[in-house]
C-alpha cells in the first residue's frame, strides 16, 4: 500500500511537470494556431542553466530565476522565427520550430557538451502515511499547482490575459477591436518558454538532463496536450496527471522498458478517437 | 530536346562516376543516392499528397531489417532486397489505416511517435538482436555473382533511384497523380469530386515507405549490419530537410535537395575534422546547418531551391505547380 502512495505521488510529480510543457504547448496553439515543436528545448535550456549557475556558485532561488528567464528570451526567439514573418502556415511554423529546436541542440553543445547534467534540488524526504516521498517530488507538485492558479488568474483577471484568450477564439475579432495578433502570439511563445523553464528547473535533480531529452519532453508534453485537443489547459492538467501516473505505476510495477511505448500508444489511441469524431470541414477553415 | 540532353549527360556521369571515385567518396556517393531515394518519396508524400511524415526512417529501418533478417536466414539476397520494399509497404498499410485519419500537426506528431515505438522495440526484442542489432549479413548476390567492391552497390542504388524516380513520374503525371494534387489543397472539395481520399492517401503513404524501403534494403547489404543506433529520429527530420530544400513536389528537387544537403554535411564534418577544431565541432556544426538551412528555405524559399532556381533562369512567372502547405 505504501508502494502503490509513494508511486502515486512520483507519478503526480512527474505529470506536473509534463503539464507545465502541455501547458505551453497550449498556451502557444491556442493563440497561434502553432504547435511547438521546440517547446521541450526550453525545458532543456532551462535544466542546463541552472545546474551550470549553480555549478558557479549562485544561491538557489536566483539562479532557477535567471534559468526560467532565459528559457522564457529562448521561447521569444522562436516565436520570432516561426510567426515573426507574415504569411507563414501553421504548418511552415511546425517545421520552423522543428529547426529551431535542432539549432538549439548545436548551442547547447557548445555550452555544456553533450553529456547529461543535474542539478542539486530539495534534499530529503517525507513520510507521508507510510510512504518515504522526496521532498523535491512535493515541491514539483507545490509550484505547478501554484502556476496554474496564476495562469488562471492571468487570462481571467488581467487585460493583457483576456487579449490573449480573444486572439485565441477569434484572430479576426481581436484584431478589429485593436489587438496586435502577431505580438500576442509572440507573448503566447514567452509564455510557453516560460512555462518550459520552470518545468525544466523543476525537472532537472529529479532527472539528468542532456541536449537531447527535448524528444522525450515534449513527446510527452504533446500527448498529454492531444487529451485537451490541444486548446484546454484543464482536461491538459488531468491528461498529464494521468500520464504520469500511468507511466510511472508501468515502471514500479516491473513494465519499466516499455514506459514510452506506453504513453506513446496512449497519444496515438487518443489522437484517432478524437479524429474520428471531427469532420474534415472544421478543420479547413483558411 | 534540352531536357533529353540535360538527361542523357545526366545519366552518364552517373554512370561515369563510380569508376572514377575512391572508396571513401564513394561512401558518400552510395549514402547520396540512397538518401535521395527516400526523399522522393516524401517529397511525393509532402508535396503532391499535403502529409507531413516525421517518421520516415521508421520504413527505411523497416527495409534494412527485413532484408537483413531474411538474408541471415539463408534467403537469397535478391529475394530479401525484393521483400525489403514490399513488407515496409504492407507495414505502411497497416499503420497508415488507423494513422492518416489525422492531419497535419497530429500526423507528423503520430509519425514520430511509430518510429519511436519502432526503434524501441527493434532495440528490445530477440530476434532483431537488441540494441546490438544485426551484423555479418552476407554481402549482395545474384545467383553466382557476389558484389564485393563499393562500386557495384553504387550502381546498385543510383538503379534504384532511377526505378523510383521513374515510378514517381508516371504517378505524378496520371490521373491519381491530379487527384493526389487536389486533395493536398482541399481534402473536402476532392471528396466532392469523386476522389477516394483515404484510399489515395494511404497508397502514397505505402509508396513512400516502400521507396524508404528499398534504400533501407541496399543499405544493410553494403554496410553489413543494422542496429537502432543506425536509424535516429534526426534522420527523418533530414529527409524533410532535403525535400524541402529540394523543393516538395518535384523529382529532381529530391535529388538536388539530398545532393545539397549530403555534400554540406560532408564538407561540414571534413572542416570539423580538420586539427585543431574541437572534438564536438562536427556534429555542433551539422546541426547547425541542418536547422538553419531548413529555417531560410521554409520561410523566404517556400518553393525550394529547384524550383527557385529554374524559375529565376526562365524569367517567367508560372503558376507553381503544388502549394507548399
Amino acid at each position: 500500500m505504501s508502494a502503490f502512495l509513494t508511486y502515486l505521488l512520483n507519478g503526480l510529480a512527474v505529470g506536473c511537470a509534463i503539464a507545465l510543457i502541455a501547458s505551453g504547448l497550449v498556451a502557444i496553439h491556442r493563440v497561434t494556431g502553432v504547435v511547438n515543436f521546440a517547446q521541450g528545448t526550453f525545458a532543456v535550456v532551462a535544466g542546463l542553466c541552472t545546474s551550470s549557475l549553480l555549478g558557479l556558485g549562485f544561491p538557489h532561488g536566483l539562479s532557477e530565476l535567471a534559468a526560467v528567464l532565459a528559457a522564457a528570451v529562448a521561447g521569444l526567439l522562436t516565436g520570432l522565427a516561426a510567426i515573426g514573418k507574415r504569411g507563414t502556415t501553421p504548418l511552415s511554423a511546425l517545421i520552423v520550430t522543428l529547426g529551431a529546436g535542432v539549432l538549439a541542440y548545436a548551442v547547447e553543445i557548445v555550452l555544456w557538451g553533450d553529456q547529461p547534467r543535474s542539478a542539486p534540488g530539495l534534499a530529503g524526504s517525507v513520510t507521508v502515511a507510510g510512504a518515504r516521498i522526496q521532498t523535491q517530488h512535493l515541491l514539483v507538485i507545490g509550484v505547478t499547482a501554484a502556476t496554474f492558479v496564476l495562469l488562471a488568474l492571468f487570462f481571467g483577471r488581467t487585460y493583457l490575459g483576456k487579449a490573449l484568450t480573444a486572439c485565441a477564439s477569434n484572430p479576426y475579432a481581436a484584431r478589429v477591436v485593436g489587438i496586435d495578433v502577431r505580438k500576442m502570439g509572440l507573448l503566447a511563445f514567452t509564455l510557453g518558454g516560460l512555462l518550459g523553464g520552470i518545468a525544466g528547473v523543476l525537472v532537472t535533480p529529479l532527472r539528468p538532463i542532456s541536449f537531447d531529452t527535448d524528444v522525450t519532453l515534449i513527446v510527452n508534453g504533446f500527448a498529454a496536450a492531444v487529451f485537451g485537443a490541444l486548446t484546454r489547459p484543464v482536461i491538459t492538467l488531468i491528461g498529464a496527471l494521468l500520464l504520469g501516473v500511468a507511466e510511472t505505476m508501468a515502471a514500479g510495477y516491473g513494465y519499466g522498458s516499455h514506459q514510452l511505448e506506453v504513453a506513446l500508444g496512449l497519444m496515438l489511441v487518443v489522437m484517432i478517437v478524437q479524429a474520428s469524431r471531427r469532420s474534415a470541414i472544421s478543420l479547413e477553415s483558411t | 530536346m534540352i531536357r533529353l540532353v540535360a538527361g542523357l549527360l545526366i545519366a552518364a556521369v552517373t554512370l561515369a562516376l563510380p569508376a572514377v571515385l575512391d572508396d571513401s567518396a564513394l561512401a558518400v556517393y552510395i549514402l547520396l543516392g540512397l538518401a535521395a531515394m527516400v526523399t522522393v518519396g516524401v517529397s511525393l508524400l509532402m508535396g503532391y499528397a499535403g502529409q507531413v511524415s516525421l517518421g520516415q526512417g521508421a520504413f527505411y529501418a523497416i527495409g534494412a531489417y527485413t532484408a537483413a533478417l531474411l538474408a541471415l536466414n539463408g534467403v537469397p539476397p535478391l529475394a530479401g532486397l525484393v521483400a525489403a520494399p514490399v513488407v515496409a509497404a504492407l507495414s505502411a498499410l497497416v499503420i497508415g489505416t488507423p494513422l492518416l485519419r489525422l492531419r497535419g500537426h497530429h500526423l507528423a506528431f503520430a509519425t514520430l511517435a511509430m518510429q519511436l515505438i519502432l526503434l524501441s522495440l527493434a532495440g528490445q526484442l530477440e530476434f532483431t538482436g537488441g540494441d546490438i542489432g544485426l551484423q555479418a549479413i552476407p554481402q549482395f548476390s545474384i545467383g553466382s555473382f557476389e558484389a564485393t567492391g563499393a562500386a557495384t552497390y553504387a550502381y546498385l542504388t543510383w538503379a534504384g533511384l532511377a526505378l523510383v524516380m521513374l515510378v514517381t513520374r508516371n504517378v505524378i503525371t496520371s490521373r491519381p497523380g491530379r487527384a493526389l494534387r487536389a486533395l493536398a489543397t482541399s481534402e473536402t472539395a476532392a471528396a466532392s469530386s469523386g476522389i477516394p481520399v483515404g484510399r489515395y492517401k494511404l497508397v502514397v503513404f505505402a509508396l513512400s515507405a516502400a521507396f524508404a524501403g528499398l534504400a533501407g534494403g541496399i543499405y544493410c547489404f553494403y554496410t553489413g549490419y543494422v542496429a537502432p543506433g543506425s536509424f535516429p529520429v534526426l534522420i527523418s527530420i533530414q529527409y524533410i530537410v532535403m525535400a524541402v530544400v529540394g523543393g516538395l513536389g518535384t523529382i529532381w528537387g529530391a535529388v538536388v535537395g539530398a545532393s545539397a544537403i549530403t555534400l554540406l554535411l560532408q564538407a561540414l564534418n571534413t572542416l570539423g575534422a580538420l586539427p585543431g577544431m574541437p572534438t564536438y565541432a562536427p556534429s555542433v556544426l551539422s546541426y547547425a546547418v541542418y536547422a538553419l538551412v531548413l529555417i531560410v528555405v521554409v520561410l523566404f524559399l517556400p518553393q525550394g531551391l529547384l524550383p527557385a532556381v529554374t524559375d529565376r533562369l526562365s524569367r517567367k512567372r508560372q503558376s507553381t505547380p503544388v502549394e507548399t502547405r
